[in-house]
């Protein structure tokens, strides 16, 4: 952890503005420098992992917790099914709720991830329009970087029954909110040609590749106004990442992954579905088929439900630092940018989105010199910085579009970025160390289609 | 029947080794298991299994191995480790091709992913509405649910197979399905008979059906779709063979009674002139690549429980006649301590040896007086609060007043003892010398038809 966070020895303040968890007992100290080394002492040591965005991580006081509970499963699982799984889920989502200012608990499923959220989401629009409630000429629309499974997902559980798909460019990079809502506007008004209805909007929070934070708020309120039936908000890197009101947000649907940026094992996430959301059931049919998602997702047939049993311990480890998750929050973002800036200064580039338009993940231009002209280039240069550098960085090309004003350093066409992440464990060397990976290979004159393939 | 010493049919990876040490001995399979509850008699292996602390080290490693450094997990370990267990797994059941075999988390997921195939069938056309799916009577709770919301609501027609209990032979399952069949077909002159769904091994009560017979039947009767709920067999049942089997599909948890960690399961798909597209409910980057390469995708998750397959086997074959070896001693060992109950407690048993494998009915003493299905519980319940035995009750409706109506199904499981079965004899024993009835409990809070 980096020294200007350390805060130790100073009382712990009872003034939270934002915190809506249950209250927190009243601290000595804050986490040691040394503590949250040790939290993190799983982790390879040597390697600058800035890429938290993709498997998230995971503290030993959390690893810990899990294996208790997958111990009592052990040593007596009728005990532990009769007796203690299904208050442990309700612990879980009771604090979820309250994280997320939800006002029922009812409202929050507990399911693996944010895939099986879509699915759950996307199946019941296949089966409306399966059944001819709705019809062919009716929508749905996402942003064209929605993530790939989600797209697989429309595939199956909407193109193939006869529903159509409208897909929003999202600009990139992207100076304003404005810049992203004129274009969703557009998709809308496509959505509506030939008489159709837009069924659902599939929004992302934060998207996955590039990077960006989505104004939701403003775009659920168009929909509203544009009447589109349903909103399907993917948040799957927001719990942890920036604040989630859901009641603020107001969409039908909103999942999250706890596992990416809130500390929980893989994996988990939570779903909140809207009051007046009906035919929605998972799609493993079990015992509780019929009582609900919350109640149906609480029992999927015979699993490891330890990753959904750890909430409350992930709440005692976020309020070791200083403010809770809304400090560790401020934290990251404050630092990502941070780093974001020194990389993009260093190599003469830019950000993907201004300060504002990220959280805890940022989007930096790789110098064009490099040479990401396509996928493939993205998937050489990662493997090689993971390789050789023992940095986990992923890589995103951007294709080069017509008619729009596409970034420049001093050589060419920015059309690579890193997607660099900060997690609390993270320190600036990481980052150093992918700003020299990347100047030396300037220095040696390589471009990525020069790079070893995996 | 089929616990006389087979021909092992399957190859390389199952093989057992020639074994220079010595079997696995008592305290060593104590020490496996030693993170059992030791003062509970565990007789009810068959609902959620069991694992060993060796596979736990195993699966234990994997995790770390995740969290150290997950992308290179992903990308680099991830892949093999599936491909690796799914090998495994097509040898010991003689499947044909590597790509018939798609690991699942359990067979509920299986159920899933065959009658979401049935139901899309009846949205298409493909079926007709009021064609008909059969079951058995005792299939899964959760089985029936699932027909229900993917069949029923698809406009599918649900059959049951009326099953007797106690049952004497596996010909009274074979005409009543048959029965069930022909009727099918003559009560509708258009409809057809899509899919038939046959436990191999029912859960409550439990019988071991005989699947070979049936999907015979099947095809005779022209049913388009055979798939067996084989959620116990594999480890449990002899003959888990799909050539000798011949359903379309089959689907076993391999953390019941194959010592895998929670959860994991396989699926098998026939590939035939005939296959169906089957796809995982969970659909991500991997759609349409096939079942089972969706399926070893499905978003961020521990696939952990999936890799270990490699290190059961290591496990299984310090096993005199490895898994083989380990289920004919089971199914002795489980017919010998159910017939010990019943002497015991002059009632008898639900089912003929050769209809049990590691499990089997045993009635409790009628003086009990089990009325319904939440008497059942609660004695469960009261077993395992007051006397440290874990087994589950089966309430059987329609018997008359003084006889048994109620069967505790005991599992025998590797780790199992004598005493486990002493302790539950001498538990009903004491209720029964003090006039102990079910009416004396009170309705339980914690009511679940789960076994």
């Amino acid at each position: 952890m980096d020294n200007h966070h350390s805060q130790n020895g100073a009382v712990y303040s009872t003034e939270q503005k934002n915190h809506r968890d249950a209250k927190k007992p009243k601290l000595t100290h804050f986490i040691s420098d040394s503590e949250l080394r040790h939290e993190f002492s799983h982790h390879q040591t040597g390697v600058a992992r800035i890429n938290n965005g993709s498997f998230g991580s995971c503290p030993r006081s959390v690893l810990a917790a899990q294996n208790s509970w997958q111990l009592s499963f052990l040593q007596q699982p009728d005990d532990f099914f009769f007796n203690k799984l299904r208050n442990g889920i309700l612990d879980s989502r009771l604090i979820i709720k309250d994280l997320i200012n939800a006002d029922d608990v009812e409202d929050i499923s507990l399911v693996d991830n944010a895939t099986t959220a879509a699915a759950i989401v996307l199946q019941q629009i296949g089966r409306n329009f399966a059944s001819g409630e709705f019809c062919k000429n009716d929508t749905v629309i996402i942003f064209h970087c929605a993530y790939q499974a989600v797209k697989k997902s429309i595939e199956a559980y909407v193109t193939s029954v006869g529903g159509s798909v409208i897909e929003v460019q999202l600009p990139f990079p992207v100076n304003s909110n404005e810049e992203i809502i004129t274009e969703f506007k557009k998709g809308l008004e496509r959505g509506k040609v030939n008489g159709g209805r837009v069924r659902l909007a599939i929004i992302d929070h934060i998207t996955s590749m590039p990077s960006v934070v989505i104004p939701v708020r403003e775009l659920i309120r168009v929909c509203r106004e544009e009447e589109v039936d349903q909103v399907f908000v993917d948040g799957a890197h927001a719990i942890g990442s920036l604040k989630v009101d859901v009641k603020e947000i107001g969409a039908d649907f909103y999942v999250s992954n706890l596992y990416k940026w809130l500390f929980s094992p893989p994996s988990v996430a939570f779903m909140y579905c809207d009051k007046k959301v009906e035919n929605v059931h998972h799609p493993v049919v079990a015992h509780e088929y019929g009582k609900g998602l919350a109640a149906e997702s609480a029992w999927v047939g015979m699993r490891d439900y330890s990753p959904q049993l750890v909430v409350p311990t992930i709440l005692e480890f976020v309020n070791r630092f200083e403010g809770g998750i809304d400090g560790i929050m401020k934290r990251n973002h404050e630092m990502v940018v941070k780093m974001g800036i020194m990389l993009k200064e260093a190599w003469g580039t830019n950000l993907g989105s201004p300060p504002e338009m990220c959280a805890s993940m940022i989007m930096v231009g790789l110098p064009s010199k490099l040479r990401v002209m396509s996928d493939d280039d993205a998937l050489r240069l990662r493997f090689y910085l993971r390789v050789y550098h023992a940095i986990e960085v992923p890589v995103y090309y951007q294709g080069l579009r017509n008619g729009e004003r596409v970034p420049r350093d001093k050589d060419g066409f920015i059309t690579g970025y890193v997607r660099i992440s900060h997690q609390v464990y993270n320190t600036v060397e990481d980052y150093d160390r992918l700003k020299t990976a990347i100047i030396q290979l300037l220095e040696d004159g390589k471009v990525c289609s020069e790079l070893p393939k995996e | 029947m089929a616990f006389h010493d087979q021909n092992h049919k399957n190859g390389n990876l199952s093989k057992k080794p020639k074994l220079c040490i010595s079997p696995i001995t008592d305290a060593e399979i104590q020490s496996e298991f030693s993170h059992h509850d030791p003062n509970i008699a565990r007789l009810n292996n068959g609902a959620f299994g069991c694992c060993p602390s060796s596979v736990l080290a195993a699966q234990h490693e994997l995790q770390l191995k995740f969290l150290r450094q997950p992308d290179h997990f992903y990308f680099n370990y991830l892949k093999k480790g599936i491909l690796h267990s799914r090998t495994i797994i097509k040898e010991l059941v003689n499947a044909q091709h590597l790509d018939e075999i798609s690991i699942v988390d359990n067979a509920s997921t299986a159920t899933t992913i065959v009658l979401q195939q049935a139901s899309w069938a009846f949205h298409e056309g493909k079926f007709n509405k009021g064609d008909a799916v059969v079951m058995l009577h005792y299939a899964y709770g959760s089985v029936k649910k699932a027909i229900e919301a993917y069949v029923t609501r698809a406009g599918g027609r649900v059959i049951e197979v009326p099953l007797a209990f106690p049952v004497n032979s596996e010909d009274d399952i074979i005409r009543e399905f048959r029965h069930a069949l022909e009727k099918a077909k003559s009560e509708g002159s258009n409809t057809k008979v899509r899919l038939a769904v046959i436990d191999h091994v029912t859960s409550m009560p439990s019988m071991v059906i005989p699947v070979k017979e049936l999907v015979k039947i099947c095809r005779e009767e022209g049913v388009e779709q055979v798939f067996v709920d084989a959620a116990h067999a594999i480890g449990c049942t002899p003959r888990v063979d799909m050539q000798e089997i011949g359903a379309d599909f089959y689907a076993s948890n391999m953390h019941k009674w194959f010592f895998c960690p929670p959860s994991v399961a396989f699926i098998y798909a026939r590939k035939s002139v005939n296959s169906v597209d089957l796809h995982h409910p969970i659909v991500s980057h991997q759609y349409r690549n096939g079942l089972a390469i969706e399926s070893s995708w499905i978003g961020n998750r521990d696939y952990s429980s999936q890799l270990v397959v490699p290190a059961v086997m290591e496990f299984v074959n310090r096993f005199e006649g490895g898994i083989e070896g380990i289920k004919k001693r089971n199914h002795d060992c489980v017919v010998e301590m159910g017939e010990m109950l019943v002497e015991a407690w002059g009632t008898h048993l639900g089912t003929p040896h050769h209809m049990s494998a590691s499990m089997v009915m045993v009635g409790l003493p009628p003086s009990l007086r089990i009325m319904n299905d939440c008497d059942a519980i609660n004695l469960r319940t009261h077993l395992r609060e007051f006397f440290g035995v874990e087994v589950p009750i089966y309430f059987r409706d329609g018997g008359e007043v003084g006889c048994v109506s109620g069967y505790a199904r005991i599992s025998y499981q590797v780790y199992n003892k004598v005493d486990d079965y002493y302790k539950f004899r001498d538990a009903i024993n004491k209720l029964v010398s003090d006039g102990f009835t079910c009416a004396l409990l009170s309705t339980s809070t914690n009511g679940s038809l789960l076994y």
